[in-house]
């Protein structure tokens, strides 16, 4: 769910979270696809901060190290109760950052 | 360097208000908190005296930790919705900020991680008061930063020891200092007339087969302090992910799909706030 500036939004995206104005209305609500037209509209509101799109957004860590470092952190339990379920859940959510 | 009782040093560490490395943020908020019978009006008051004071409250309260975004915008406002626990731990988590990030790098990072998926876990459980809980998240480390400003040289060696031989600091802190920041935690907490569940939370999210009064809450907290350690976010003093306790974490009860409902928001939160610096 990556923050976009005002000035980068492209028609298309699609907000991940509503747009709420500055008395805490709502203007458009989540799930709504960007058209030029409201882009314009939200520039003109100069909010700052940027939007919430949908989508991936960028990792700073590449996924193998991501990975390496997962393993390394759960090596010493993985034998107790629960604990290789919960790694497996974790790994999921982190690979998915990376689709 | 010797070793410390760190029990012997109680009525010291309670007495926080005379530690000479506690800055005088931390020490004005503690009287505060500290005040018997203090009402929020007083609080609000005081909140409202301190400009940078009032936008980080409002900052935290419209933030993910409190699952109210962009909706609260005046300190009364928050005041009221939040009650006074939660606010009192609100206002302390905030004037530890800064010296979380001084004394440890990620530890507000992991604290913050902590009161997200606390917060999350406990509204999946339907708990009447879920911001209590995401309070107990944000503080249960508190005690690793009074250790690290008064005790630093051999708290320092604790995290050597932990690092050199794989395990987690709080089994180092027991070797260095015979107790734990859960127990440090715990003194202050009863001396900020925290409410007796969050108090019972600091001091058993290591060991949440002891809790008598909070036994959910506990087991929220000390999972939220696992998952976010699973996740590998901010750091606690050792980079391990500890073992869950067993009891704890059937009283959950928790789906896959939960677990990885809570990771997304944990995930989501990051990126809203950066690393909700304040």
């Amino acid at each position: 769910m990556p923050r976009i500036a005002s000035d980068k939004l492209q028609p298309g995206m699609v907000l991940a979270k509503p747009l709420v104005g500055k008395n805490g209305m709502t203007l458009l609500g989540e799930g709504t696809e960007l058209t030029e037209r409201w882009i314009e509209r939200i520039q003109d509101m100069d909010l700052e901060g940027g939007i919430f799109v949908e989508g991936p957004s960028e990792q700073t860590v590449p996924l193998e190290e991501a990975l390496a470092a997962l393993e390394a952190r759960f090596e010493t339990v993985l034998d107790r109760p629960h604990m290789a379920r919960i790694k497996k859940i974790v790994r999921e959510q982190i690979e998915s950052l990376y689709t | 360097m010797d070793n410390i009782d760190i029990r012997t040093q109680r009525t010291r560490i309670e007495n926080i208000n005379a530690l000479p490395t506690v800055p005088g943020t931390v020490k004005k908020v503690s009287q505060v908190i500290g005040k018997p019978g203090v009402t929020l009006s007083e609080i609000s008051q005081f909140v409202v005296g301190d400009p940078a004071l009032t936008t980080k409250v409002l900052k935290m309260v419209n933030s993910a930790v409190y699952g109210f975004p962009g909706r609260i915008s005046s300190v009364s406002h928050a005041i009221m919705l939040l009650g006074l626990s939660v606010v009192k731990g609100l206002l302390l988590g905030i004037s530890v900020f800064e010296i979380m990030q001084q004394v440890m790098a990620g530890l507000w990072d992991h604290s913050v991680g902590c009161a997200v998926v606390a917060r999350a876990i406990a509204e999946k459980k339907g708990l009447k008061d879920p911001e209590e809980v995401s309070v107990g998240g944000l503080l249960h480390d508190f005690g690793k930063v009074i250790l690290m400003l008064e005790y630093q040289t051999q708290y320092e060696e604790a995290m050597k020891q932990a690092a050199s031989r794989k395990t987690a600091i709080f089994e180092a802190e027991r070797a260095v200092f015979q107790e734990t920041h859960s127990a440090v935690g715990t003194w202050l907490a009863e001396r900020w007339r925290f409410p007796p569940n969050l108090v019972e939370v600091i001091e058993c999210h290591h060991r949440p087969g002891s809790a008598r009064k909070a036994p959910m809450e506990t087991a929220i907290v000390h999972f939220s302090d696992i998952l976010v350690r699973a996740r590998g976010f901010g750091f606690g003093g050792d980079p391990l992910v500890p073992a869950v306790h067993p009891a704890a974490f059937d009283l959950l009860a928790l789906t896959d799909a939960d677990i990885r409902e809570v990771l997304d928001k944990l995930e989501n939160s990051r990126e809203e706030s950066g690393s909700l610096s304040l």
